[in-house]
């Protein structure tokens, strides 16, 4: 009796953090990117695979970081996701704040922040689980990743190369997003894959 | 006299913790100095400096490689003429998980080792002012980046005397260099284990089960997966610690520099161990290191001829008017009776009281605009008002000004005389009567302050601090001006009506004025705190009447009844400090009361609308400015001006500054401006125009009749011609 309680709860404890485990090495460079499925700010469905033959990118937001706020605050983010979308990139922003937790919004809250913002990504994907983030082992707002239309993952890391909250930074800058996505249009390989997310932990239920 | 001084003591703590209640200020969550080793310092010598980091109980901040995410503070030097620092000496830091990341930072205190060579022809005698901007980030679960300006003044140790450690400092840096890592004593490698990196310490004296509580802390930021298990095994060759190695880095690494940490067991007890393996690379510079950590543009004054001069000027004539404000009218007067009485004492006697007098106003007036002025030097994004954003304060005056009309009313009075609070202070024979009149005058004068003082306040407080203590203090010359020239003139005072009973009739008018300072503090309250909140400031209201009431019994009472009579006012005002201190937990969130037509202010919103190129109208206020509410009442919210705005396509925003708001705070100083009201009219592409702070109908529908009539016609204009 003794013996079987204590091996259901082996298993079970391998299975519970099995998962983790296996999402700890997070997604590789040059591999396929972790599908996903999620309902976005509007209610739809949206799933990776909608999107084959279409470059996306991820970004991982939380609006009261100080570092995504020097990224909208200075028109950054706005002006990439206009640049990109128009150019037929879908640009899926995620939220992976658990509820109650800094950055956690309601749909309609989403909808009004990318309003209010003058934003315009293709979706807002409320990660409220943390599933999708965990299997992107996405770790800071903002946090970036680009997959090709073949489903590869091409870059993860940071947004930009100045690790600060501060405005200014801006100018001097360089977008590692920006040059990946200018890469995979012209079809060249991209030439920074990785960068250190910098900003803020991502909010997940603890 | 002690419970009013009291009651003092209890408003200005309140303003000094106006930034502390439940906001999340960089300079309240870390308190940053420097503390220099030495007593004093030698040419050439080099020395030893602390950046100490006192850091609110569960926040953080991190170290040189933060881990999953964060930052490590930096420090930008400003030094004399050949000085130079040398890099941070890193504490060992503490893993400090975040849901399943991991960061590696310094809670409570840390103190960070910096080495300072002093130049070598550094002349003996006058002391040398070591500054620098430490920007950091500090987080608990969320994140606020800051910044603090440091300061220290080190003296230069005379010629042939040796640059002795300064004993109160001793401990300090005791404690600092005990939490910086040793030298390794044993050699160290890096080998690889599949995915794994693992790092091999040839320590054969190590027990086995003696170690535990392993952890490593490398330089390098993408090297190790910071939140993996890190396996610790310890045999007769030594420890080793196996490490997962990150994906972010496509090389493996052939060698690992780091911090290794372990707990040992020995005959002494358990003992921290903290090496060094390797060298520590120097560390980069995230950014622009003298770029503040929070964007503040430059200050345009709005009003650019605003030189010292005339702002001092402006705020000695706004102190003068202060003297009519509802909440200083009754006061003064009571002052001025009390110098009806006085008119028998020697002229050069009454004269003493009248700079006494000066000197309390300019003393409070100084010291509020210290608080202000270091607060701000510490980053707090605050303006001047900013002690009404405080429910605390906001009560506290409501209590003290409600004692002081229940005084006036003859409900108590003090020492048994027949004056009341005011003349309590002035019956006094002594100076210090008229000196407390005087921070009386200025306490009670701070409602009224913000709302009427705003530009020339703004101005002061973009300016270093002796420019701003000059105009603060005109400001409390006109306040005191009146007073100073009837004590300084005898003859007028001669002037004034002889005593009589039409001043106990005066005094008791003088109560309502008043009372109706009271309601509106109430009414700003309201704004600020939630119901519960609000029941207990009115609770508190009674027991200011109850504890008035049992202290004017227990005057006239038996000694038994007496005392036990003052028993219970003590009782009642030691619960009022308590319901009083509950109020804060209590806080509404921000409840912006939205007129039809007009939209809360964001910086984002506003960004969007001019990207967009719309016209927007922006209409800064608080709860607790009259002149806003005045402004609003009869300029603002006429249909006139609503039709006007609606038919231009204006978007009409209103930022509500009642409680903190730094987005706020961040467009008042864009303007020059530390308070509210503020009016901006953005058009077509251009820097906005600055609406008066005294708004009329006209004035407003004179601005807007600059824009063309509708988006129609911006439509047209976007057409080319041909």
């Amino acid at each position: 009796m003794l013996l079987r309680t204590s091996l259901t709860f082996a298993f079970a404890t391998a299975l519970l953090t099995l998962p983790i485990a296996a999402h700890a090495a997070g997604p590789q460079i040059d591999k396929s990117a972790p599908t996903f499925s999620a309902t976005d700010a509007d209610g739809k469905t949206v799933s990776l695979g909608d999107y084959r033959g279409k470059t996306v990118v991820l970004e991982w937001t939380n609006h009261d970081c100080p570092f995504v706020k020097k990224m909208y605050g200075g028109q950054a983010m706005q002006g990439l996701q206009k640049k990109w979308t128009e150019a037929g990139v879908v640009w899926l922003t995620v939220i992976s704040s658990a509820p109650g937790e800094q950055g956690a919004v309601s749909p309609q809250d989403a909808n009004r922040l990318t309003q209010e913002r003058g934003a315009s990504p293709s979706s807002v994907l409320l990660d409220t689980a943390g599933t999708i983030g965990k299997a992107y082992d996405a770790r800071t707002t903002p946090q970036m990743f680009v997959i090709t239309g073949e489903g590869t993952l091409v870059y993860q890391g940071a947004i930009d190369d100045k690790p600060t909250a501060n405005l200014d930074d801006l100018k001097t800058a360089k977008n590692y997003v920006d040059a990946a996505l200018t890469e995979v249009a012209a079809s060249k390989a991209v030439s920074v894959k990785t960068s250190k997310p910098y900003g803020c932990s991502i909010k997940y239920a603890s | 006299m002690i419970r009013l001084f009291a009651l003092l003591l209890l408003a200005s703590a309140g303003i000094g913790s106006a930034s502390a209640q439940g906001l999340k200020l960089p300079a309240d969550l870390v308190k940053a100095s420097l503390v220099a080793e030495p007593g004093a310092i030698r040419a050439g010598e080099p020395f030893t400096i602390g950046i100490r980091m006192v850091i609110r109980p569960h926040w953080h901040v991190y170290w040189r490689n933060p881990g999953d995410s964060g930052l490590p503070p930096e420090m930008a030097w400003s030094l004399p003429q050949g000085f130079s620092a040398g890099p941070i000496e890193w504490p060992t830091p503490s893993r400090i998980p975040v849901s399943h990341l991991l960061n590696f930072g310094f809670e409570n205190e840390v103190v960070l080792l910096t080495q300072v060579t002093p130049s070598a022809d550094l002349a003996p005698g006058r002391p040398v002012t070591l500054s620098g901007k430490l920007s950091y980030l500090v987080c608990e679960r969320e994140c606020v980046p800051g910044s603090a300006d440091l300061k220290l003044s080190v003296p230069v140790a005379p010629e042939g005397s040796s640059a002795a450690p300064n004993p109160q400092n001793r401990a300090l840096f005791a404690s600092a260099r005990d939490r910086l890592p040793t030298p390794s004593p044993w050699p160290s490698r890096l080998t690889r284990d599949g995915e794994r990196l693992v790092v091999n310490l040839d320590a054969p004296g190590l027990k086995p089960d003696a170690i535990n509580n392993a952890a490593f802390f490398p330089y390098a930021e993408t090297a190790i997966e910071h939140a993996a298990e890190q396996r610790l095994s310890v045999d007769e060759t030594g420890l080793r610690l196996s490490l997962s190695r990150s994906t972010y880095d496509d090389k493996v690494p052939t060698e690992l520099p780091g911090v290794l940490t372990f707990d040992e067991v020995t005959p002494e007890g358990a003992q921290s161990r903290s090496y060094a393996l390797g060298q520590a690379p120097p560390i980069q510079p995230a950014a622009s290191v003298t770029a503040e950590a929070t964007p503040v543009p430059a200050p345009q004054a709005a009003e650019p001829d605003l030189t010292l001069w005339s702002a001092a000027g402006l705020a000695f004539l706004g102190g003068i008017i202060l003297n009519l404000m509802p909440c200083v009218f009754p006061v003064l007067s009571i002052k001025v009776l009390s110098l009806v009485r006085h008119s028998g004492e020697p002229p050069a006697r009454v004269r003493l009281h009248g700079l006494a007098y000066t000197l309390g106003v300019l003393a409070m007036f100084l010291g509020l605009a210290s608080v202000l002025i270091a607060l701000k030097g510490a980053g707090a994004a605050i303006g001047w008002g900013y002690q009404l954003q405080s429910p605390l304060v906001v009560a506290s005056l409501a209590y003290l000004l409600f004692a002081m009309g229940l005084s006036l009313s003859g409900v108590f009075h003090l020492g048994g005389g027949v004056a009341g609070i005011g003349d309590g202070l002035t019956r006094k024979p002594g100076l210090q009567g008229s000196f407390f009149t005087g921070v009386l005058a200025t306490v009670v004068a701070t409602p009224c302050t913000a709302p009427f003082m705003g530009s020339t306040v703004g101005f002061a407080l973009t300016q270093p601090a002796g420019v701003a203590l000059i105009v603060f203090a005109s400001l409390g010359l006109g306040l005191a001006l009146p007073f100073l020239v009837l004590t300084t003139w005898p003859a007028a005072v001669r002037r004034l009506p002889r005593p009589g009973a039409w001043m106990d009739t005066l005094k008791g008018a003088f109560a309502f004025p008043l009372y109706a300072t009271v309601a509106w503090l109430i009414w700003v309250l309201a704004q600020q705190v939630g119901s519960t909140g609000l029941l207990a400031a009115l609770v508190g209201l009674v027991l200011v009447g109850f504890a008035a009431w049992t202290w004017d019994k227990a005057q006239h009472a038996a000694p038994v009844g007496s005392i036990v009579g003052r028993g219970v006012a003590v009782a009642a005002l030691v619960a009022l400090a308590v319901l009083t201190v509950g109020l804060d937990r209590d806080r509404a969130e921000a409840n912006v009361t939205m007129a039809a037509g007009s939209e809360a202010f964001t910086q984002n919103r506003l960004d969007t609308l001019l990207a967009q190129g719309k016209p927007v109208f922006v209409n800064m206020t608080a709860a607790w400015c009259i002149t806003c509410q005045i402004n609003e009442r009869t300029a603002l919210r006429t249909d006139a001006v609503q039709t006007a705005l609606k038919t231009r396509g204006v978007t009409y925003l209103k930022g509500d500054w009642t409680n903190q708001n730094p987005e706020i705070t961040r467009l008042l100083e864009q303007h020059g401006r530390n308070g509210v009201p503020l009016y901006l009219l953005y058009a077509g592409g251009k820097a906005p125009v600055v609406l008066p702070q005294i708004l009329t109908q006209g004035a407003v529908l004179a601005a807007l009749d600059t824009l063309p009539a509708s988006e129609r016609s911006a439509a047209l204009k976007a057409t080319p011609k041909r």
